[in-house]
């Protein structure tokens, strides 16, 4: 400490002292005091009681707003999530069941945590995809890693993965089982129960699709 | 040296050069599609149209031409300079060019964008060219508006295979004609050209053929946009997921200039890239070469072997060392690798100088195809090098090892490499009692070593590699070294420390000072960095 700020002296303390609470016999033996938070405990216990016993629960979703303390019985009853909440996600697919993703990795590369892993491949000679589109090999989301952003589902440019199954990120007891393959994240449905993809880019077959060479074919 | 003004900055150039090349080595990239250093002047793209100003005292020459005046809602007759392309016109003392300070070059340049854009399928998400592509890049640069044709595009066929290596798709072509003066002014092979024209255009190969010279994979280096692709990296990897070291190729003894892309998640090599280097490759760079990436992953011995079972690498050190130890100097021999680089040959001469073994012989990959091009006869990439540093010692060939095993001069061989050259003897290899091999590859050394010593490849070390020409040439280092593999340099230093006789230096550094009186460097004039072309 130079001799500048040693004269200014000890720094002055700004603020409101607060008094300690009082020590006295009904404080200090203890008794009293637990018995009256346990008589909180015993007030909201008797109240939910009643509140089961004749039906007369809030509505989860407008719980915020009424009175009283509100107690739902998770796993068996569960808050509606909102309409765009990020859960698990999942990969669209075509008419035929094919993954939509045509593998371009925007999703990996936009991902802050790293947890997407795609190989691509091309379709095979003969294909009618082939040439327009390829698809992933393999799709690999660590679920373990993944921060649920969405970063994903915005950089996606067909639709292809989701993130609106409604299902949050599940517990579970090793880290295998957080890893997602392709053949997993394209059994969730969404919330709508669909499975397919709402991008509308014309399919190989149908009368909106380019063709494949000159003459459209 | 003549000059020329470029937006306000002097530009030098050599005399006949193009506005496009000198500004180019001056580091100011004029766009272009068409234009490549290596190749003629097509001048069909337009994208470098730049403005000449008249010399002092004539009258600039000007077209008539109608704009859009949109305070008076019609189109009024004005003057507009007739433009240039800077890729045709060549430079002269004291030209006054305008290229990004001129408002009509900008006009020149948005309306070629658009047009080359009118038919694209936008398919960026599949295109292996995403990220590399000028179509991207001069479209956020120079294209002022959004496309403004509502018809159905043109379409063309997709995924059309060219031959081995290429796979072509005519939608995503500008019709620069690039690939085509590749085929035939490089490759000397015109099997590509243009049909029909306009917006109906593409590239075929010639009845009857297939793009199969040995420089196809430049037709797909020079390609600008997505058009051609190689079946070799397509859909393999994001090219904004790699990184570059500049490495030299080790398919040959031209030793061309490469980049080596690799991605650092997972540490392998995607694909090489020519590196611009006037004196030794130009702007090229072979097949054989560009496809020689996939042997720093295949092939690969990854782990030390004692007597053929596998074995942690200070373990088979230990045992090398013991039969080192144990050996006599005069029925012992060492044998360089024109496989390896300078830094590694380097090491095991040390190592025999050390251990007072005064035989060295070489062993070599096996001669192969060459041309007056760029591909050499010789497939090693360092048999000058070995040649230059063995001369003291007196170097002896692989036929004379060969005959030095069958007169039992040879029993303990500690051998660099992987290949034996043609003409047999690998089969003599058995009759060495010794064998300890330090090898990148699987190979008739592995087969018969008593210890296997796995060395990185040159992607994993920086080493020097002499060319057929007698440049020496630096490689760097991409990725670590794969499985347990160490530099052949690092191994031999740990075995001469183990056998109780260690080297003087400890680090590369040292290492090269100490190689700089038996290998002198001449590191050759590379050319300015001109940047990804």
């Amino acid at each position: 400490m130079n001799n500048e700020t040693a004269a200014l002296g000890p720094k002055k303390v700004v603020g409101t002292p607060v008094p300690r609470p009082q020590r006295t016999a009904s404080v200090q033996t203890y008794i009293p005091e637990i018995a009256k938070g346990l008589g909180i405990t015993m007030k909201h216990f008797f109240q939910n009681t009643k509140e089961m016993a004749f039906g007369q629960r809030n509505d989860p979703v407008l719980e915020a707003i009424e009175d009283g303390i509100n107690c739902i019985s998770y796993p068996e009853q569960k808050r509606p999530y909102p309409a765009r909440f990020r859960g698990v996600h999942r990969l669209t697919q075509r008419d035929d069941g094919a993954p939509r993703c045509v593998a371009c990795l925007c999703c990996s590369t936009a991902c802050p945590a790293q947890c997407i892993h795609i190989e691509a491949g091309e379709y095979p000679e003969g294909d009618p995809r082939r040439g327009y589109e390829r698809f992933p090999q393999r799709f690999v989301i660590d679920e373990l890693r993944c921060i649920f952003c969405g970063f994903c589902v915005e950089a996606c440019p067909v639709d292809a993965i989701r993130m609106d199954t409604g299902i949050h990120a599940a517990p579970y007891d090793s880290r295998e089982q957080f890893i997602f393959e392709k053949e997993l994240l394209m059994a969730f449905p969404g919330r709508d129960g669909s499975h397919l993809t709402a991008n509308p880019r014309h399919e190989p077959g149908e009368s909106t699709h380019p063709g494949l060479d000159r003459d459209h074919h | 040296m003549p000059n020329f003004k470029l937006d306000d900055r002097e530009i030098p150039f050599e005399p006949g050069e193009t506005i496009i090349r000198a500004a180019q080595k001056a580091g100011i990239d004029i766009p272009h599609y068409c234009w490549h250093a290596g190749l003629s002047v097509a001048a069909n793209c337009r994208m470098c149209l730049v403005e000449i100003l008249p010399p002092p005292g004539r009258p600039a020459m000007l077209l008539d031409i109608l704009a859009w005046d949109a305070d008076k809602q019609e189109y009024l007759p004005q003057k507009k300079p007739k433009l240039v392309p800077s890729c045709q016109q060549a430079a002269a003392d004291g030209m006054v060019v305008k290229s990004q300070t001129s408002e009509h070059v900008d006009v020149a340049r948005a309306a070629v964008q658009e047009l080359l854009l009118l038919n694209h399928p936008v398919d960026c998400p599949i295109c292996d060219q995403a990220g590399e592509c000028r179509l991207q890049d001069y479209w956020l640069e120079h294209q002022g508006t959004k496309k403004r044709m509502r018809d159905e595009p043109v379409h063309k066929p997709k995924a059309v295979v060219f031959g081995p290596t290429i796979v072509y798709d005519a939608e995503r072509c500008i019709l620069c004609t690039r690939c085509v003066r590749v085929s035939e002014e490089l490759a000397k092979d015109p099997v590509l050209s243009v049909r029909e024209r306009g917006n109906l255009g593409e590239i075929v190969v010639a009845p009857g053929r297939q793009l199969d010279h040995p420089y196809t994979l430049m037709t797909e280096y020079v390609c600008p946009v997505g058009a051609l692709t190689s079946i070799d990296f397509r859909f393999k990897a994001r090219v904004w997921f790699l990184r570059s070291t500049r490495t030299v190729c080790t398919g040959c003894a031209t030793g061309c200039n490469s980049f080596s892309d690799f991605d650092p998640r997972n540490q392998k090599v995607y694909r090489y890239r020519p590196r611009e280097n006037l004196a030794v490759n130009k702007f090229w760079m072979c097949d054989d070469g560009m496809l020689d990436h996939r042997r720093i992953h295949e092939g690969r011995v990854l782990e030390a072997r004692i007597a053929g079972a596998a074995a942690a690498v200070p373990t088979a050190l230990a045992k090398a060392a013991e039969l080192l130890a144990k050996a006599d100097p005069s029925s012992t021999a060492v044998v360089l690798s024109a496989e390896h680089s300078n830094e590694d040959n380097f090491a095991l001469l040390s190592l025999a100088k050390a251990f007072g073994i005064s035989d060295v012989y070489q062993s070599a990959r096996p001669a192969g195809q060459g041309d007056d091009i760029l591909r050499h006869p010789d497939k090693n990439p360092n048999t000058a090098g070995v040649a230059a540093l063995g001369k003291a010692s007196g170097l002896k060939t692989f036929v004379e090892f060969v005959e030095a095993i069958r007169g039992g001069k040879a029993r303990t061989v500690i051998a660099l490499g992987s290949a034996t050259p043609t003409g047999g003897g690998a089969a003599a290899l058995s009759d060495v009692k010794n064998l300890i091999a330090i090898s990148t590859h699987e190979g008739p050394f592995v087969e018969r070593a008593s210890v296997v010593l796995p060395a990185s490849s040159w992607a994993e070390a920086d080493g020097t590699f002499v060319n057929a020409k007698g440049m020496s040439q630096e490689s760097e280092k991409a990725v670590t070294p794969q499985g347990s593999s160490k530099p052949a340099f690092r191994l031999l230093a740990e075995l001469a420390a183990l056998a109780g006789k260690p080297f003087a230096w400890k680090k590369l550094a040292e290492l090269r000072a100490a190689m700089a009186p038996a290998a002198p460097r001449s590191v050759p004039p590379e050319s300015a960095s001109l940047g990804a072309e």
